[in-house]
């Protein structure tokens, strides 16, 4: 069987995102850490999640997305895009004062701080992250070759994999 | 609730789901018919499928509920959506797909299997499912035999056995096959419901403006971007059901049916609209009843789980309240099907792998299994009470904690070992069981906004990738040439 040979650029990308969900993963460790002590929550727990989240996912997706040459291509754009809504909506409302009241302003329906969360957080990545997807897929994701290329490979395995069985019946 | 339009609604809705399963039976053949659905299923279906099983009674009732409690912060459980289908289609989609390709693998544990090139590895995430499974086919069970006793008024014990019986007979004799094509009547029939009381609640609140004065002049915290929720709480819930969604079987199973794998390119768009269609219920709901109670419109609820009934009864339309309570049906139905699927799978095909033996015929044993699991999420749903709800939580988190790193970054990491794999497995498992247990029996009490779920994910994390660090010299080696291209793929 033929063995693929690992790109560099792939590698580096690979590296620099499992770095990056670590870096997550700890934050949000530390951040829970912070409230298992014995005493208040300290103020600056919530901003690591808040931090830490983002990275996090920012990190995972680029992991999986990551393939061949290019790394993960244009898809820096949106993941960069989505990681910087995610992180900028959490701290945003972690940072904004309250002040909803009956004669708030609304922002297409909600006051301000809850606009963030609701229509950022929850609603701009859809516009974003799905279309992009679809848009790379045949240059990001998968081809007709690609399937193809496994297929082949399942096809020496089983075969191996019979003359195995074959070997040791007696 | 036994108003006629209601029953004939409901009646109307088990003859489909009836004459589905009847179709789909005459079609399954084999195994692979039986738990991946021959692997011939079309976009458009398993998306709505997995739309369907994505969500469950939850979002019809304990999450308008929820949110009629705490405000916002329980938005939180569902922001995640926005992210979690093609953070799953990037991570996990195409190579699970191209391993079901390369394999003829029918069950996540196999994908785990074939990765690490390790029948423990495979064998300890089939336990942990099964445990996962356990609780959440009672919470589904008793969820259904709400729901019947609602729309027949048979009472809460019939309830459970005609639900349970109804997804019995579809899952044993058409198994996923029926379920997936059941899943799309039903995911329809929810985003349909989810549609028109979403409409209803604006129009009846005079707009989303409206309902949101109403609610600041009385009760400013409910609309802060927290609700009554700690930040740190909300936020804990944005992680563990945003990153925990990769490890939740009854979505991830799915990427194997799909037909043509190049399908993929619209399925997390695809998916991603149609869960908010059926969320828009969840949100709408929740605040809309918070509304019209502080307002005098609807009376004060008995218990916040009481939100979605209060709101079909006082002041929908009673063909709409028909409408949702067969959405509801729908959702645990569907949840209860893919459930009883994975475990049978389990049951019949992974722990014989593990340990080195084979079923003969995996098709009648899994159809065996899938009566054993029914009847056993029915007789608890029954006899546990209280105990039913704690299973039920432990559920999310354990597929969260013992899959997602050996699962969603191992098929994407070169150097994750077997050994690391199992660790993190084992951590997940037993932090959620000892966490939850002892949260259970109040030998412990989290602070505000920590979880078990969240702590045993984290904790799962980190030793996935200190063992594997530790245990990194033969990582390369120890990958399967086929294995490795759809890794690099």
């Amino acid at each position: 069987m033929t063995e693929p040979a690992a790109p560099k650029t792939a590698d580096t990308t690979r590296r620099a995102s499992l770095g990056a969900l670590i870096v997550g993963i700890l934050a949000i460790a530390v951040g829970y850490l912070a409230a298992l002590l014995p005493g208040e929550t300290p103020a600056w727990a919530p901003w690591l999640l808040a931090l830490g989240i983002p990275v996090a996912i920012g990190a995972i997706m680029i992991l999986g997305a990551a393939r061949g040459r290019m790394g993960i291509g244009p898809l820096k754009y949106p993941f960069a895009f989505v990681v910087a809504v995610l992180a900028i909506g959490f701290c945003a409302a972690l940072a904004l004062p309250a002040t909803e009241s009956p004669l708030s302003k609304l922002w297409l329906g909600l006051p301000a701080r809850a606009a963030i969360v609701i229509y950022g957080v929850g609603l701009l990545p859809i516009i974003v992250l799905p279309v992009a997807y679809a848009l790379t897929f045949k240059t990001q994701t998968l081809t007709a070759d690609d399937v193809e290329r496994v297929r082949e490979l399942a096809r020496e395995y089983r075969a191996r994999s019979e003359q195995r069985e074959a070997g040791s019946d007696p | 609730m036994t108003s006629p339009a209601v029953v004939v609604v409901g009646v109307a809705y088990f003859a489909v789901i009836i004459g589905i399963s009847v179709w789909a039976a005459r079609r399954t053949r084999t195994a692979s018919d039986f738990f991946v659905a021959g692997k011939g299923i079309g976009l458009i279906a398993l998306t709505v499928a997995s739309v369907s099983v994505s969500v469950s009674g939850f979002a019809f009732i304990g999450g308008p509920g929820f949110i009629y409690a705490v405000g916002l912060g329980a938005m939180y459980i569902v922001l995640p959506a926005a992210v979690t289908n093609v953070m799953g289609a990037w991570v996990l989609a195409k190579r699970m797909r191209l391993l079901g390709e390369a394999r003829n693998l029918i069950t996540v544990p196999d994908a785990i299997g074939a990765r690490y090139r390790s029948p423990a590895a495979q064998g300890l995430a089939a336990v942990a499912m099964l445990v996962g499974i356990i609780g959440y086919m009672a919470t589904n069970a008793l969820a259904m035999g709400v729901v019947i006793n609602s729309i027949f008024g048979v009472g809460l014990g019939w309830g459970i056995w005609i639900g349970m019986g109804v997804t019995l007979a579809y899952s044993a004799s058409g198994g996923i096959l029926a379920g997936v094509y059941n899943d799309v009547f039903q995911g329809t029939l929810m985003a349909i419901a989810s549609v028109l009381v979403f409409l209803f609640v604006l129009d009846f609140g005079g707009g989303l403006g409206e309902i949101s004065r109403t609610i600041l002049a009385h009760d400013t915290i409910f609309l802060g971007p927290w609700g009554k929720l700690t930040p740190l709480a909300a936020l804990s819930f944005f992680f563990v059901f945003s990153m925990g969604s990769l490890g939740q079987p009854q979505a991830v199973h799915k990427y194997y049916m799909l037909r043509d794998p190049l399908q993929l390119k619209w399925y997390p768009l695809l998916k991603t609209l149609g869960l908010v269609l059926v969320l828009l219920l969840y949100f709408s709901v929740g605040v809309g009843v918070k509304a019209f109670v502080l307002s005098g419109r609807l009376p004060p609820l008995a218990s916040p789980d009481q939100a979605t009934p209060s709101l079909l009864l006082n002041a929908t339309p009673i063909v709409l309240a028909a409408l949702v309570f067969s959405g509801v049906a729908a959702a645990t139905m569907s949840a209860a099907n893919s459930f009883i699927n994975i475990g049978a799978a389990i049951v019949s095909h992974d722990l014989p792998v593990a340990f080195g033996r084979r079923v003969k015929n995996e098709l009648r044993w899994g159809r065996a299994v899938t009566i054993l699991i029914a009847v056993a999420a029915a007789i608890t749903a029954q006899r546990s009470g209280a105990m039913v709800a704690f299973l039920g939580i432990f559920g999310w988190g354990l597929f969260a904690s013992t899959l997602v790193p050996a699962l969603a970054v191992g098929l994407n990491w070169q150097g994750a070992t077997r050994e690391g794999a199992i660790a993190s497995i084992v951590t997940g498992l037993v932090i959620t069981l000892a966490l939850e247990t002892a949260a259970y029996v109040k030998a412990f009490t989290f602070p505000a906004g920590v979880t078990a779920s969240a702590v045993a994910m984290v904790s799962s994390f980190l030793v996935f990738f200190v063992v594997s660090w530790l245990t990194r010299r033969d990582a390369q080696s120890a990958i399967d040439p086929d294995v490795r291209l759809v890794m690099e793929l």
